[in-house]
């Protein structure tokens, strides 16, 4: 891998070499796909909207911080 | 006496003038409907004979939609409304991600988001043009050139507008659409490839980034106005930058330089998606002689 960047290499590889395990999820919805942060009990948070269509951005149950039930 | 909810909903139903059970005897003829030629009593029409009726149009969804959360609480599916616009967006924000995931201090755009999203832009019948919205700080050299060649070869028009910054790798990328824009504070840092990760022998890593400098500096030269020697002095140009050698260029400086076309922010950029959209559109409405 060549990084092409203007940032400082130790600020982006920081912490390359300890494995963690995220407890963010991808939910595909429709067409679009949810980042959703799992919180346990089923329940979660949306972190991010990746979605090419910009009415889904509109959505207010598809905004980051938004509560969202598994 | 009790019933239990889906034996009431039943009875209810029974009561109904038009209810005709779906599990049990067959349907009596009704009376009060006339006959119809196609089916006889007590059998279901024949799909086959049916006469065919329109294409079923993309369903669009009026009046408030149903909570995404009430939707999986009560039917187990959300009900995402369909509206799709024919001016579709791509984001390209962070690093970009190639091959490594990177730590999670990093905002990244990855690939596999990315890639099969321009193939589903390239094939919907619905969608006409495609903005690309770039506030990047670059990344791998890989991912971000794959990207520029899938968003360079697309037959739809495309508009890109790097708002903020579109360093490094995010400069092919933001010069492979049909037209690009930068807004007038933003940014673009042209400079050399840097070697991380690779350590061959002093020679032979030299060449290789050569060879990787090559194919960024190949693709911009191939999809924008700026020469080649203009991009490498820009690259490698000292006193510039306070901790490297290279070039931060600012709004209107990538226009003069001849690596983006226009200054300009998101109106200007859906106008002219717009007119490529349109001129597309009479092009493709024109018979062949």
């Amino acid at each position: 891998m060549i990084l092409y960047t203007p940032m400082q290499l130790e600020l982006v590889l920081d912490g390359m070499d300890q494995y963690q395990a995220s407890n963010q999820r991808e939910i595909s919805m429709g067409s679009s796909t949810l980042i959703v942060e799992d919180n346990g009990f089923g329940r979660g948070q949306v972190v991010r909207l990746i979605s090419t269509e910009p009415q889904d951005y509109l959505n207010p149950n598809y905004a980051p911080g938004a509560e969202f039930k598994f | 006496m009790y019933y239990d909810n889906n034996q009431r909903f039943k009875n209810e139903q029974r009561r109904s003038p038009d209810y005709t059970p779906t599990v049990g005897p067959m349907p009596r003829p009704n009376p009060n409907t006339p006959p119809n030629p196609s089916t006889t009593p007590g059998q279901m029409p024949n799909p086959m004979t049916q006469p065919r009726t329109e294409p079923n149009k993309g369903k669009r969804v009026t009046g408030k939609p149903k909570g995404m959360i009430d939707s999986i609480k009560e039917l187990g599916t959300p009900d995402v409304p369909e509206t799709k616009s024919n001016i579709q967006c791509v984001t390209i924000i962070g690093q970009v991600e190639g091959h490594l995931s990177l730590p999670p201090q990093n905002k990244t755009t990855k690939y596999e988001h990315i890639i099969p999203q321009l193939v589903g832009l390239e094939q919907s019948n619905e969608v006409e043009g495609v903005l690309l919205i770039l506030n990047t700080v670059g990344g791998d050299v890989e991912a971000g050139l794959a990207i520029s060649e899938m968003v360079a070869s697309m037959s739809k028009p495309t508009v890109s507008i790097v708002l903020g910054g579109g360093h490094s790798i995010g400069g092919p990328i933001a010069v492979s659409t049909d037209y690009s824009f930068i807004a007038e504070t933003a940014s673009m840092t042209i400079h050399p490839i840097r070697l991380n990760g690779l350590v061959v022998g002093v020679p032979q890593t030299y060449e290789y980034l050569d060879k990787m400098q090559d194919r960024v500096i190949g693709f911009v030269t191939q999809h924008s106005r700026i020469k080649e020697d203009k991009f490498r002095e820009l690259m490698f140009r000292t006193g510039d930058l306070a901790r490297d050698i290279g070039t931060v260029l600012i709004g209107d400086d990538a226009v003069k330089a001849g690596l983006i076309d226009e200054v300009g922010g998101l109106g200007k950029a859906v106008q002219k998606l717009r007119q490529m959209i349109d001129q597309n559109n009479n092009q493709r409405g024109v018979p062949l002689q």
